[in-house]
Parts: C-alpha cells; structure tokens; sequence
C-alpha cells in the first residue's frame, strides 16, 4: 500500500484522513477491534510478518487511554501494585510482573528505531521516594525483588539523596532510581505505530463501529461474521484491543470479562527551565512527576476524574486537582509557585487483578485479548508478544495473564 | 457570605465585576439574601467601566467621560448593595453551584452558591496574520487598559485597524486623549442611505447610542482622523518591533484584493474587530450553547430570566453575546431578578412588576443591534490573513505550515490540539482556538459553529500548584482493586 508520511517533526508521523476512509474489506485474516496503541502496535507487529491484518476503532485513532496518559515508562514495582497484591502469591506475581517490565523497557529502546520516526523518547531515569521508615523499608524490600527480576535499581538516602536530585524535599527519606525509565509522547506512538502498520500492507479503517460479532466455530477459515457501522467483515481470528470497552467486544462473543475503564486526572504547569530530569514516584502516595522536554511539568499518579457517558470526555475533578498537588509540593516544594495552566482527563483499563489480560481464549478459539493494564509502557512488548503467538513464533503467556482466568468467577454462555 | 476554615457559602455568587455583575448586585440588595460579588481584578467595573490604577485619583469624574460617571455610579451602588465584594479573586472552577476561588497569592477555597450569575464579559477577538505577534501590536482593549488605569497611550503613531462601533469609540476615546491616530482602518462599507434609516427606525429609545456615535465621529472629523472604509490590515513589518502597517482594498467578505496594498509608518497597531464572549466559565459548567458570529461566536442558551440550560446558573451580559454596556445592564438585573425568584425571596408576580421596564429597553436595544448588524457582519476574510509562515498558537509557537497536515487530517480540533500541540499553552487556546475552528471549518466544508470544541478543563485561569495544594485530600481511593 502506498500512503506516505505525512509529516515528521516536531509533530511526528502520522496517516493522512484519507488513508483510513476507504471501504471496510468484506473478509481479512485477522481483525482488531480498537484504534489505541496496543491495536496499531499489533497491526503492526502482524502486517509486518505478512499477516492479513484490518483494523477497526469507532473514533479516531489514538484518542483514550493511548494518547490520554502522561507517557511514563514504569519499570519499578508502583504502589498500586503492592496494594493489589497483598494477598496471594505476591512474590511470584511482582517477579513476573517485573521481568515483563525489564522486556518491555528493551522495546522501548528500540522502538524510534524499529518504527523509523520519533516518538520523543526520553530515558531520564525514574524515582520513586519514601517519607517515613516504614516506605523507605518497603523500597529496600522491592529493590530485592527487582534485581532478581534483572531491573538495575538502587537505593538512595541521606547525602547521597541530596547531591543527586537537591530539588527533593527534607521530607523525604530516601528513593529507588531505576536508570532506565523516562517517558516518550503518547500523541505520537500509536499514529506512528498506525501510519507503519499500513505501509507494511495493514488496512486502518476509523469510523467504524463494531455493532456485534457471531463467533460460527465449524465456519472453517471466516469464523467470525462482525457486523459494523460499515458493513460485515468476516474473520478468521479477532483481537480485542478495545482497552477500556474491551468487555463490551467480549460480550459479543459470550465472553464475560471483568475488564472497567476508569478515568484518570493530569495536570499540566507552564514550562520552567529544566531542573528535573527523572521522573519522581512515591511508594506511599499517589504521585507521578515529570518535566517534559518542552519544560511543563505533568504531574499524575493516580487520582480519578469522574466518568461521563460517551463520546464525553471524562470531566476533571477539582479534588483531585488539589489532592495530587499536595503530594507533589510535599515532595518537591519549589513547585509551588509553578502555575497550573491546564488539566486533562484519560481513561484507564482495569482488570480486577490489575494484570494483564493477553493471549488466546481457551472457551473461544481464534478470539484474542490484548489488553495490557499499565498500557502505555506495555502494550507496544504485548502486542509483539501476542503478534509472535499468533504467528506460531511463541507458545504462551504467564497464567497470570490467562484470558480466562476468571471464568469461574464470571458466567460465560 | 459565611466562611468556614477553607470555604464558604452564600446565596447568590456573582462572578464578574462589570456592568451586568454590578447592576445583579444592586438589584438583589436588600433580598436579604447573602450576595458575593467576585472580579479577578483590582477594582470593580470591568473593561468599560474600568477604574485607574493604584496611586491615581480622579478630582473631576466629568472630565473623564460619561462613561466613567456612569461606571462609577454603578460602582458605588455595588458598594453600598451589601454583597460581600471578592477582588483580585479569579474563578477558577464550577461545578454546579459550587465555585474554586483563588485570591491572589492566597490558597484556593472553596465556595458554596445556591445560585449563581456568571457575567464574565469578554475579551478582543484575536487576528492571526504575518507579524501579528511583533511588539507594538496591540489589541483595543489592551490598549484601553493602558490608558484607562495608566493614562499609557500604547504609541506615538498609531494606525486603528477594526469594524463596528469599536472601531469608532476607541480611536476618537484615543485621539482625545492626544494620541496621534494615523488613520482608522474600517473593514466593512461607510453607513448608506439604507443603512442610515434603519438605524432612525430603531433610534427611538437607542438616543444615548446615537448621540454616542455621532460625538465620536464628529470628534475623529474635527481632529482629522481619516476612516478609510473597506480596508483590512495584511500585515504588519519591522524589525523586532512594528514599524510599518499594509493594509489593503477588502470585498465584501472582508478579504483583501490584490494589487490595492498600501504601505504606513506606525509604531502600533490598534486592532478592534470586535469581542469574543469569555465563555470558558459557561463551558465548564456544563451549559448548552447556539452559535452567532455577529454576536460574537458562542451564544448560551437562557430562558427568559437568563438561566442557562444547568440547573442554578444564570448568565448575563457580555459573555452571552456582545450587546454591550447598556444591555449588559439590564441583563444583570433580569439575571438578579431570577435569581431571587429561584432562591424564594422574592415572589414571581413581584419579579415580573420589577422586570417590565427592563424588558422593554433590552427589546429596544435588540431591535437596534439587529439593524446594525448588516453594517457589521464579521468576514470570513479576517480568517485567513494567515501565511504559512505565521505563527498561529503563540504559547507553542505552531505556524500555519506545521498545523495545515493535521488540519487536513481531522475536522476535530481536539484531534488537532493532541497532533500539534496548538492551544495546550498559557492562554489555552483563547488566542488560537477561533481560527483553528475557522481553518477547519473551511477545510471540510462546515459552519464554524458546527466545529466542536476542546473539552473545557479547570483550571480557568493559571493557578500556582502551591495554592490550589489541599493536603487534606490525601487519596481518593482509586486505582485500587475491586
């Protein structure tokens, strides 16, 4: 297929509207059904193997959680890992969890590269502080786990603290730092991802809304009939990279997932010289904290914007607003006179679990779920691990990530 | 207004200090109801009524015009209305009735309305075209500030370029302060025959808007400012700062015609071709709007006592359409008046007694704007002075040339603003967001006001983290397993 590069820098790649305006093909090998980055990375990975590959999103491309987050790269064991995990096998989970976090920073790494384009990759290096005994013991214990994992990460305290990031409250009592995070922009990976995926021969059709899908097993090669808003398509296998609304593509096929989608709140400051070069988590409390390369500072870490019906946005929340600038004054104060200038809202995919959900459905052969919770660091690794087992190149994912691992809690048909 | 430790409550919160938040003020004195008046700025009055500056004083309120009289009148009437008085306090957010304040250098708090009027007025509409960004060109209600809380004229050789009445009272409020006003460039064509009686039909009860009018053209005539009608700035050149202003021929659609360019020194640029309404307050809560470009763009939807299609939010003045001063007057007392009815303190039969007399002059000054509005119609032209190599966001520095692939791409500003940055600044998009709609709106063939618009996002105004910071929001919960 012949579509050309739009435009590079500054504002990266991506496809013209009418490279994604054409017909909806009447039959393909593989479908995926949503336009963020986990879908255009797996169109890629596919179409790149040779594999006939359609993608569908009802919207346009990029515009949830893909190219709604703050783009950090999260290597280090965060906290709502730690809380999700108390019970249960935690020390088996964070391992997994961990080693997928050291793979998917080597994709990362490659990933301007391998798409041949920028994506504003920054390796700046990544904090993640403690303010009392009790965090700073928790940081020492994850930093074990994550050096067994193979994730390079030290301990920081006292002098030493000071002389490497002197912006650093005295609150704080010590931090991880993990070399190898940083952040790239989320406004330019899934188009570039998009834009490859459809020189490499895959077809990006937006506007088109998956309306239901008849899963036909003995139909031979087409097993899926999906009815769209621009006519059926039949495939031979169907990948669900509808992120937060993936359970509603599941239903479709019987499949009960308990995937939710929840918003969550960004704020953005006016741009200062650059003083911060890692970014800065906190073990206890919920913050993330980044200078990007235009100098604004984006700070996050988990705080809710509340939900509205679609197509709105989900509205910000003065709270959390308020909530997520205490912890980032507390933590390092000279923001404080910094100004607000902006504040923005994306949804986030949860399972229960807060794994991710990827590979082949046993109850539902040929149907495959891409779902990648902590999704911007990792989808671009799942999709060319999932893209690498559909194409016979892998044979499994952990069981922790079993599509189907909640069956038993959850009614199929 | 009660206040507790980190917030405070009242019955009626008026937001915006100019003509319509003072006139909602004076007319729900002695409701006995609890009023806060709130204005970001120093002093009451808003841009038309807006008062000098620290270390002025004023010892002959005649001298200064018959606009200051009127504002000052008002002003006082606030003042003596018994509304708590909130200044250097911008609004920052809204949620229902429910208001984030900041003071200047003070923390954020919270307010807690039972009902509220935004009056939040409105701003210059910005005009993108080669070398807008140069120092010395100004807007017209820069310019005003300058003058009228300074006594700063903005130049020593000042070209006016603008259409409308603005493009009237500024230059001849500037000349007679003893500014040298080259020359008044008018987009649209001199009043004809037509035009002049329509305006006669509407006059009676308009008489103070004539009388205004003629006094200033009258004042431009005799100091010899010459107004050149049907001529639109093209750009403007210099060397780090303005120094010269071309200017061409416009046709009806106000875009210029080649070969009529010409050339004049000036160390500013005046521009006045008209307002936007300060609509990001009515965004953000929530409120439906229609679109009128002859009325400045976005229009909220009100019912006949002014209130906004979300429940509890009234809107009066500028911000709902430009109609200027007068109107905004009377808006601000309809608004009050529902506002009192709504909140039970007075009775409907009472409101609509009081509400008579001001129904009839804003009927009055409607039928006058309408028949000045086919003098007036904004031309799409003023859309596309824009070269390639003009910047088009100042905050992020995007030109037209970087912006035309995403503009091609998507009719979603949205979608634009994430391809290319463009509005994610400072100003968030007060500046740009007009133009990228028009761009749009061009490319694919629409109605700017059928262009959606960006998601509206607190904060309203740029807030230190330091002041919006609440320690005792300490985690929502979220983020955690089910």
């Amino acid at each position: 297929m012949d579509v050309q590069l739009t435009s590079l820098a500054p504002t990266g790649g991506w496809l013209p509207a009418s490279a994604t305006a054409g017909a909806l093909p009447a039959e393909t090998d593989v479908l995926v059904v949503g336009g963020g980055l986990a879908g255009a990375a797996i169109a890629y990975y596919l179409a790149r193997e040779g594999v006939e590959v359609v993608l569908v999103e009802r919207g346009e491309l990029n515009r949830e959680a893909s190219g709604t987050n703050a783009g950090s790269f999260h290597f280090q064991i965060a906290l709502h890992q730690l809380t999700a995990m108390e019970t249960g096998n935690i020390r088996g989970k964070l391992l997994t969890e961990v080693r997928l976090h050291v793979e998917a920073a080597e994709v990362w790494a490659e990933l301007e590269r391998e798409l041949d384009g920028p994506l504003d990759i920054h390796t700046t290096g990544g904090l993640m502080v403690a303010e009392t005994e009790e965090e700073l013991q928790l940081l020492q214990d994850k930093r074990e786990l994550e050096r067994e994992a193979g994730l390079e990460v030290e301990v920081l305290t006292g002098r030493e603290l000071r002389d490497f990031a002197p912006y650093l409250a005295d609150r704080v009592l010590g931090a991880t730092y993990c070399p190898e995070e940083g952040h790239a922009n989320p406004a330019l990976a899934t188009p570039l991802f998009a834009l490859r995926a459809a020189q490499a021969g895959a077809t990006i059709r937006t506007h088109v809304e998956v309306t239901g899908i008849a899963a036909d097993q003995d139909a031979g090669a087409r097993r899926f009939a999906v009815p769209t808003s621009s006519g059926t398509i039949t495939a031979h296998r169907l990948v669900n990279a509808g992120g937060a609304w993936a359970s509603e593509i599941a239903r479709h096929v019987g499949l009960d997932l308990p995937i939710r989608g929840d918003g969550l709140h960004i704020n953005v400051t006016e741009p200062r010289e650059h003083v911060l070069k890692p970014m800065v988590q906190h073990i206890g409390r919920r913050l993330t904290l980044k200078q990007a390369s235009n100098g604004t500072f984006i700070l996050g870490g988990g705080w809710p914007a509340r939900p509205e019906a679609r197509p709105h946005r989900y509205s910000t929340i003065w709270q959390s607003m308020a909530g997520n600038a205490a912890v980032a004054v507390d933590v390092v104060p000279f923001l404080a006179d910094v100004r607000v200038v902006r504040t923005w809202s994306g949804v986030m995919a949860f399972t229960p679990d807060l794994a991710p959900m990827v590979g082949e459905s046993a109850r539902v052969p040929g149907y495959h779920s891409l779902m990648a919770t902590t999704g911007f660091t990792l989808s671009p690794l799942m999709a060319r691990q999932l893209a690498e087992s559909m194409t016979g190149a892998r044979t499994s994912f952990p069981p922790d990530y079993d599509v189907d691992r909640f069956a038993n809690a959850t009614t199929t048909t | 207004m009660r206040r507790t430790m980190r917030g405070a409550s009242a019955d009626l919160a008026i937001v915006g200090g100019g003509p319509a938040g003072l006139a909602a003020a004076i007319e729900a004195a002695g409701s006995g109801l609890s009023v806060a008046l709130i204005d970001e700025r120093a002093t009451l009055g808003g841009q038309i009524f807006k008062q000098p500056g620290p270390g002025f004083r004023v010892t002959d309120p005649r001298a200064v015009g018959r606009d200051f009289v009127r504002g000052r009148a008002l002003i006082e009437g606030a003042e003596r209305s018994g509304a708590d008085v909130l200044l250097r306090t911008a609004v920052v957010a809204i949620r229902g009735t429910s208001l984030v304040l900041v003071e200047d250098g003070r923390e954020a708090s919270a307010l807690e309305a039972r009902h509220v009027i935004l009056a939040p007025g409105a701003h210059d509409r910005p005009v993108v075209f080669s070398g807008w960004t140069l120092p010395g060109v100004v807007t017209a209600g820069g310019a005003q500030t300058l003058v009228k809380t300074q006594h700063v004229l903005p130049g020593e050789q000042i070209v006016f370029a603008g259409s409308g009445p603005v493009a009237l009272a500024f230059p001849a409020q500037l000349r007679n302060l003893g500014a040298n006003v080259r020359v008044v460039l008018e987009a649209g064509p001199p009043p004809g025959p037509k035009d002049v009686l329509r305006l006669v039909r509407a006059a009676h009860g308009n008489e103070a808007l004539l009388r205004d009018a003629a006094a200033y053209r009258l004042s431009l005539l005799r100091r010899r400012v010459h107004i050149r009608h049907r001529r639109i700035v093209v750009r403007a050149e210099g060397d780090g700062r303005i120094e010269e202003v071309v200017h061409a021929a416009a046709d009806r659609d106000w875009c210029p015609l080649p070969g009529t360019e010409e050339r004049i020194a000036a160390d500013c640029l005046c521009l006045g071709y008209g307002f936007f309404p300060s609509v990001e307050l009515l965004r953000l809560a929530g409120c439906d709007f229609t679109y009128d470009e002859d009325l400045g763009g976005p229009v909220a939807v009100r019912d006949e006592w002014l209130r906004t299609t979300v429940p509890g939010v009234s809107a009066a003045g500028d911000g709902t359409g430009i109609t200027g001063s007068y109107v905004a007057i009377d808006e601000g007392k309809l608004a009050a008046l529902g506002a009192l009815v709504a909140l039970e303190a007075i009775t409907p039969e009472t409101a609509s007694a009081r509400a008579d007399a001001v129904r009839r002059r804003l009927a009055t000054k409607e039928a006058f704007r309408r028949a000045l509005v086919p003098l007036h119609p904004v031309g799409r032209g003023i859309y596309e002075l824009a070269t390639p190599e003009t910047i088009v966001c100042r905050c992020e520095g995007r030109t037209l040339g970087e912006l035309d692939a995403a503009l091609s791409t998507t009719g979603d500003p949205n979608l634009v603003k994430s391809l290319t940055r463009v509005g994610m600044g400072l100003c968030q998009g007060r500046s740009c967001q007009r133009q990228i709609a028009a761009m749009l709106a061009r490319r694919h063939g629409v109605g700017i006001g059928d262009v959606p618009v960006s998601t509206p996002r607190p904060p309203i105004r740029p807030v230190p983290l330091g002041a919006v910071a609440d320690a005792s929001v300490e985690d929502l919960r979220f983020f955690t397993p089910d």
